[in-house]
Formats: C-alpha cells, structure tokens, sequence
C-alpha cells in the first residue's frame, strides 16, 4: 500500500502536542494530589502522603506514560510537579528531587523503549521519590533550627528530636518508592479495566 | 472584572521571596544569624495577602500561626509531658514551619496572571519546553476542577458517597470518569492550540510587560540581608 | 484555493468517519457548506483543510491537500496555521489562555510576530468584531456564546486566508448564533475562503454559496446554495440533514395536559456574589409532562436546573410535590440530571452494573424491562464508556428510571446532533411522558416542536413566558416573530 501511514515519527524533540500532553496531565495530577492532600491536612496525618500521593498518583502518570514516545516528557513532568510543590510551599527540596529523579525515571522508561510495562512501573516507582523531598526539611539539621528558640527549652527540642527521628526518614523514602510501585500496578489495572474501552488510551 | 491584585509586583521578585521565605524559615538555614529575620520574612506573606486584598485567608493565616506558636509556647511552659505534648509539638511544629510558605505560595499563584508569569520566565530563560507545559497546566486547573465538581454531583445524585453501601469503589468511580473527560477535553485542546501554530520554529514573542518598579527593589533589598548574614556567617 | 486531490483517510481507532476517494476545489473567497449526517466525515474533511489529519489524528492517509498550492498533508501545523484559521464545536476546549488578551495574542506569539504588530492586529479585530467589553478578562467567566465570539477573535488575529469551522454552533443559543453569523458574514466580506462543517443549516442560508453533503465517506450532492435552497423536506431527510428553512418556533407539542396535581414551585431564588442568578416566587408545573426550559445563555437555566435536582449549595427554596414538601436534600433524591456531558455520570465497568447502582434492591425482571424499551440489552456487557454518545445518554436515562427518579432533567441532549439523532432523543423524552416529569434545557427548536408539552422562558433570572400549544404568548420578543412564521 502507498498510503502514508501517520504514526508520530520518532523525532527527539518534544512536540507541541507532547508540550501540551505534559501540561495536561500535570494539571490533573496535581489537583488530584491536592484533593488526597487535604486529608492530610491533620499535619501529623502528613507522613501518610507519602503512601497515598504516589498511590493515587499511578493512574494518572500510566495514562500519561501511554503518551511518552520521547525522552524528557517524563523528566519534565517531574520537574513541574517538584516545582509545584516547592512555589506552594513545600521547601525547594522536592524540586530538586523532582529533577534528579525525573531524569532517572526518564531513563528507565527509554531504556524499556516507553513501551516496557516493567519498566513504566519502575520509572513511576523512581517519580514517586520526589514527595520525600516535601519531608526532608524536617530532617535537615533539625538542631540548628530549633538551637536558636532557646526560649522553647531544650525538652521541646529533644521531643521534636523524638517525633522526627532519622529512622523515620529512610521509612518514608522506601514508601514512597514502595507504594509508587504499588500505583503504577493499580494503574495498569485501570488502564485495561476502563480506559482502553472508552477509547483514551 | 478585572481582579484587584493590590501592589503589582514582577513575579520574578515573588519568586525571591517565596526561595528566601522557604529556605530560612522551612528549611532553618543560617542558624543563629539569621534567626532574627526569621520572624519578620514569616510576617512577608501575611502583609503581601493583605495589600492584595485577601483578607480572609491572611486573617486565617495570621490567626493560624499565631495560634500555633502560642499553644506552643505556653505547652512548653507549662512543661507538659506525653502524648498530648506530642501531638501539639507536632501539629504546630509542622504549622509554624509551613504555614508561611504555604501562604507565600498562596499570594505568588493568586497575584500573578498566566500571561505575566510567562513572561517572567522568559526573561530568566526558561526554555519553552518547560513555559508551554506550565501555561497548559494553568489553563487547565479550573477545566479538571469544574469536571470533578460534575462528577461530584453526578455521584451525589445517584447517592453514591462516602459511608454508603459503594464506599470502597469511591476513589474509581471519582477518578475514572475525571481522567476520562479530562484527557478528551485536552485533545479537543491541544488541536486548538495547534492549528494557531504552537510548536512551530520560530521564537515565541510575548506581549505581557513585565518589569521591576520601586516596590520590587525594596523587597530585593529585605530578601537580601538574611543571605548575607547566611553567607558570612558561612564565611567565618 | 482548496484542493483535495484523491483523498482517502481511515482513523487508526476506529471505523467511523473515514472518507474515500474525494476530489474538490474550492475557489478562493467562496464560502462552503460541508453537511451530512453523524459520521459522514465532514468534521474528516475539516481537520484534513487544517493539518490535523495527518498531523494529529493518526491513521491511513492517501491524496493530498492542497490550500494556496500549499501541500496540508506533508507540510507541518504551525506552517499551516498561518494560513488556515480554525474554530471548533467545544467553546470550552478551545483556549489556550486564562484572559481572552493573551487569547488573541496567542496565535501572533506562536508566529513570533514583534509586539506593535501584535497589539496592532488585536485592535484590529477587536475594533472590527466590536469585542470591546470582552478584553482583558477571564474567559473562564464568559457565557459560551462570548467563548465562541474569543474563539472566532483568535482566529482573526492570524488574519488566515482561509477559515475552517467545525459545527460551531453546536453550543450556542439562538442568539449567540446570530453573532457568529454577523462574525462570518464579515470574514465572507473580507473576501476569506471558508468552510463550515454544520449540522444546524438554516443561520447558513444566507452566508454559504456552496453546499458539500457528504454520505458514507463519500460526496452525494454538490451544489450551489439557490439549488440546495430548492430541495424538498424529503430530500434533506435522506441524508439526515435538518432544514435549511429551519423553524424557529418553540412551540411545543398539541396535548392534553391535566393541571389537576402539579407541582409547586416555592422561592425557587439564588443569587451569586453580585447578582441575582434566578428570582421565582411560586411557579405551577403539571407533574409527568415535558417541560422546555428555553432562553438565552445566561438567562438562569442552569442555576434553575441545579435548584431542581437539589444541587445547588444554600439553595432555600422548595417543591411541593403531591402535597409534601421536598427541600434541597428531597429534591437530590427524587430528580436526576442527564448531563450534557453524559461522560461525568458513568461509573461502572458495565452497562448492567452501571444502571443497577442506584437501586434499593436487586430486580432483574425490572432491569432487563427497562434495558430493553430503551433498546440496551444487547449492551448489558458492555462497558458504557465504549457505547456512542445517544447510547451512554440512554443508560443514563435508564440508571434514573432504574432508581426510581420522579423528575428527570435533560440539559441540552442534542447539541451537536444531525436530525436521526435529534429524533431519537425526542422520542425518548417522549417515551418519559406520562410516568416522569421531564425538563429539557435546550436551544433546539426542533427538539422542543417534537416532544415538549409546555415551554418555560426564562429570561434574566425570571419567567418571561409559560405556554403550552396554541396559548398567547404576550411579551415573547424573538418568538413572536417565530410564532406567527409557525402558523
């Protein structure tokens, strides 16, 4: 047959339509991270974001996967999520993270040519890291924060000490990671279970 | 209809501010040096929401923060113990150390236009292929609010809530449908956006000005010192 | 200006809509209608003038089009967009930003223009479409009549040589419709080539010299608009088109209707921050007829559908229904909204599990009962998101009779629709007549000579007019002109 067949060709740069898709389901992940967070607005609540977020989070980020066929989608969306998360107040920690491991899950899903389910899982798993970075200002030099309110008296400190433990701080990290992988699975399950019968995917 | 946004300020000094409020007042750097500054960058986004006229959340805010450090500080005195201590700590532990980011971050995304951050990021170079996602984004946040507030009332009408006999398919009967008119609506959006020559090659212009006044360099300066207080407290 | 060389597409997902073997030229300043039923492949031709086949919409392309001996199908979008304008049928999908100046700025940014000449052309059209008022503010705040006066606007900043529209008016109001008709009356003057893709003809009479209907994929007829304008009602049938002479009266069906147990209205009022959304104080309804809610946007149909299905936040007022008082939370429980988009309402994995969520108890005889007078059955297994339009509208409408629902409320169920599907819609509000009290949110006249018994206009937050068949109307403005046509 002479006919063109239109598949997107593989150019590397990243196409308006790719910008647009990145843009878009930014926005829905991230209003879907607010509405999980709410509930974490018990702020003793909040290391359970670190379970729910990167859950929650897997069925939006397989759909988008389904529309990754070029390096640096995945790394900017990771970025902006980071970003998002620092300009509403979260500590530039979680940009930083979102860069490295936006890269990294990047990598991992083009090492799986973007098509490895696998590797998707893996790649989500990676992303999910970036919500350790809305914690790590508490880990970080806890003493030397609170050193200078002397007036709270050293029992505050050593009880802050106590509730931010560094144990806690590998704990959250692997959950992260964990339940990221966790929700990429529960994603695929919905991208056969709905979106490929309404026609999305 | 226009938005009363108050004291107009360049984003890019928002974007000062909101770094120099979350590293020294979230993240503690600096120490005992800037420790007196911590206090007056936490007022920053209490004063930056009244003179754009948010009056209600930085009362919240205010009252909120303050709330936290006292309970806290009368905890301490009074030398409480146990669980309760703990979970006072914690709460406005937490409060006290995010509250004021949170409301910086609050004032940056309700005082700034799509079109002026843009251009903001355009001056400090950001590549296009980080503005046109952010600008889709923005443009989408009400789109995937107003879809979720449908569906929600879909839901409320066939009696589908929480406690209900449907509870634990919840979260599927809320995010399925979402995704599914969010992802049409966005193709129906990108083709729009691509038929008026987005992606092409040539340098994208932009007609929004953006630009520092008076009120941004008085910022710069208050947002300056703590950094050269952290930078000779590092030198020493 | 426009040629279609040989020109065949399938769509890569589906069977629909694909086009075979079409040869046309389209000289340049001509305005064409392209009509058809659903699916003939008119919106295929479109998107085939503006790049998005193949560019965006993937699939199996032969031919070649060519716009000012431009090659469309191997050139890239943004080359095409400096010369192909583009308006589509969602008037909410369709901008890129959050203020309607940025809106028209986008396009020129896109092209790199320098800034004068931007702000420059954006005088330009907003001088010459008289969109004034509509600058410097959130689109998200505008009526979808004033979305579609921004998306047209857009357009005009590009200054395109061509203008493509696909089924524009599918959203609009009688009168928003008449503003993009003096939109396009314009362009036409400005000597721009355009194409229409329409299902609604009759605000096109007098702007399209051309008329392009499509069957199957194929051309049918291809023939100047004094010719088409000659073809009897029978004709327009046959390839499921709508009248060109389209009536406007919005009178409703010839019926008997009991008045002897209606349902009152009480203080059905809201009001938003600034103004007075709806303002009712007692309104009678005959309970389980058809009742047309019509007006323009803006005028409060919305506000007064969500009062009805006791959505509204803070909403006071009440219905009296059989003598008993239904409040918010009553309400919420006896009427149900089919929506426009019929995507936000289904949930389930299947149409059988989908229909069935709502009920108090398990009753497969009932079930199946249901599923079969609306002609679901054979899709019990199917999962609803996979069924087109009219068929997910179909189990919606089964969920609400499945759970009992005395009210049902339909906002705009043909937007968008050719006249097969106009009908079936009808027929199914029809079939509720008699065991359901219906509402139907709509701007189609059609819809409402077909299956209303009685029409509500409401008009700025009030009932400007109440009447079933033949009764006077005494302060209808646009319908009084309608009316006396219809008789």
């Amino acid at each position: 047959m002479d006919g063109i067949m239109t598949q997107n060709s593989q150019k590397e740069k990243l196409s308006g339509k790719d910008l647009i898709n990145i843009g878009i389901y930014a926005a829905i992940y991230l209003v879907i991270m607010t509405a999980v967070s709410m509930l974490g607005f018990i702020p003793i609540m909040m290391p359970m974001l670190a379970v729910l977020c990167p859950l929650v989070g897997g069925i939006t980020m397989m759909l988008f996967f389904t529309k990754v066929k070029k390096f640096g989608m995945i790394t900017i969306i990771t970025v902006i999520i980071g970003a998002f998360l620092w300009v509403t107040g979260m500590g530039y920690w979680p940009f930083i993270f979102g860069i490295i491991c936006g890269v990294l899950a990047d990598l991992v899903a083009r090492s799986g040519n973007y098509t490895s389910k696998k590797k998707a899982v893996l790649s989500h798993g990676i992303m999910s890291i970036t919500i350790f970075g809305c914690f790590l200002p508490l880990y970080l030099d806890i003493n030397g924060y609170f050193a200078t309110r002397t007036s709270f008296g050293s029992e505050y400190i050593e009880a802050l000490t106590k509730i931010f433990q560094p144990w806690t701080a590998p704990v959250i990290f692997g959950c992260s990671f964990v339940f990221g992988i966790l929700g990429a699975l529960l994603g695929q399950h919905f991208l056969k279970k709905h979106f490929e019968k309404a026609g999305i995917v | 209809m226009k938005l009363d946004r108050g004291i107009l300020m360049d984003p890019r000094t928002k974007l000062l501010i909101l770094i120099t409020v979350t590293t020294f007042a979230l993240g503690g750097a600096g120490g005992e040096a800037t420790a007196k500054m911590v206090p007056v960058l936490c007022m920053v986004p209490f004063v930056l929401l009244l003179t754009a006229k948010r009056f209600k959340t930085a009362l919240i805010g205010i009252i909120l923060f303050a709330g936290s450090s006292l309970l806290l500080s009368s905890a301490n005195a009074h030398n409480m113990g146990g669980f309760l201590y703990y979970m006072i700590l914690g709460c406005c532990g937490l409060l006290g150390r995010f509250l004021p980011c949170i409301m910086m971050g609050r004032y940056l995304m309700e005082s700034t236009t799509v079109s002026e951050f843009t251009a903001a990021m355009k001056k400090i170079h950001v590549s296009d292929n980080i503005i046109i996602p952010l600008s889709v984004m923005f443009r989408f946040f009400p789109t995937v609010m107003d879809e979720a507030d449908s569906i929600g009332s879909a839901m409320k009408m066939r009696g589908i809530s929480f406690g209900g006999k449907h509870s634990s398919k919840m979260i599927e009967y809320r995010l399925v449908p979402l995704m599914t008119c969010c992802v049409n609506i966005g193709e129906e959006l990108s083709a729009a956006a691509l038929t008026r020559g987005l992606g092409g090659k040539v340098k994208r212009t932009n007609i929004c000005k953006v630009g520092f006044h008076f009120q941004d360099y008085i910022a710069i300066a208050i947002c300056i010192v703590p950094w050269i207080l952290l930078i000779m407290d590092v030198v020493k | 200006m426009i040629k279609f060389e040989n020109v065949s597409f399938n769509y890569s997902k589906s069977d629909d809509r694909s086009v075979k073997n079409i040869n046309l030229e389209i000289k340049e300043g001509e305005a064409v209608l392209l009509c058809g039923e659903s699916g003939c492949g008119k919106t295929t031709l479109v998107r085939m003038i503006n790049g998005l086949i193949p560019h965006f919409y993937e699939g199996e392309m032969k031919g070649q089009v060519l716009v000012d001996e431009m090659n469309i199908t191997s050139e890239e979008l943004y080359e095409t967009a400096r010369k192909v304008g583009s308006v589509f049928q969602n008037p909410r999908s369709q901008f890129f930003c959050v203020d309607s100046t940025s809106e028209l700025a986008f396009g020129p940014e896109n092209m790199g223009l320098p800034e004068e000449n931007i702000k420059a052309r954006i005088e330009r059209t907003v001088e010459s479409m008289n969109i004034r008022k509509l600058m410097d503010r959130s689109i998200f705040d505008m009526s979808g009549g004033e979305k579609q006066k921004i998306a047209c606007a857009s357009v005009d900043t590009l200054d395109p040589e061509v203008c493509v529209l696909d089924e524009p008016s599918s959203n609009l109001s009688l009168e928003a419709i008449d503003d993009l008709k003096e939109t396009l009356k314009r362009w036409k003057k400005a000597g721009r080539t355009i194409v229409v893709a329409e299902h609604r003809l009759y605000w096109l009479k007098d702007i399209c010299d051309r008329v392009i209907c499509l069957n199957k994929g194929e051309v049918v007829f291809d023939m100047p608009m004094k010719e088409f304008r000659l073809l009897r009602e029978d004709d327009h049938r046959k390839y499921g088109l709508r009248s060109i002479e389209e009536n406007l009266s919005m009178m409703p069906v010839k019926e008997k209707i009991s008045f002897a147990n209606n349902i009152v209205l009480e203080n059905f009022a809201y009001s938003y921050k600034k103004y007075d959304a709806l303002n009712i104080d007692r309104l009678e309804i005959p309970q389980n007829e058809v009742i047309a809610i019509v007006g323009p946007n803006g005028a409060g149909k919305s506000t007064f559908s969500k009062c009805i299905c006791g959505l509204m936040k803070g909403f006071k007022g009440y219905a009296l229904i059989d003598g008993k008082r239904c409040r918010k939370k009553e309400l919420l429980k006896k009427s149900y909204m089919v929506m426009q988009d019929v995507n936000h309402q289904l949930f389930c994995e299947t149409v059988m599990e989908e229909v069935t969520l709502g009920m108090d108890e398990e009753n497969e005889e009932r079930v199946l009962k249901v599923l079969d007078e609306l002609g679901l059955s054979s899709f019990a297994q199917r999962h609803p998101m996979s069924l087109s339009g009219g068929q997910k509208q179909r189990v919606a409408v089964a969920s609400a009779i499945l759970s009992d629902k005395d009210i049902i409320l339909f906002d705009e169920p043909t937007s968008g629709l050719d006249f097969y599907n106009m009908e079936k819609v009808a027929d199914l509000i029809r079939l509720l007549r008699g065991s359901k009290t219906v509402f139907v949110v709509t701007h189609d006249p059609d819809l409402v000579r077909r299956c209303a018994t009685m029409v509500l206009s409401l008009e700025n937050g009030v009932i400007a007019n109440k009447y079933t068949y033949g009764e006077k109307r005494e302060n209808g403005r646009k319908e009084e002109k309608c009316y006396t046509a219809a008789v």
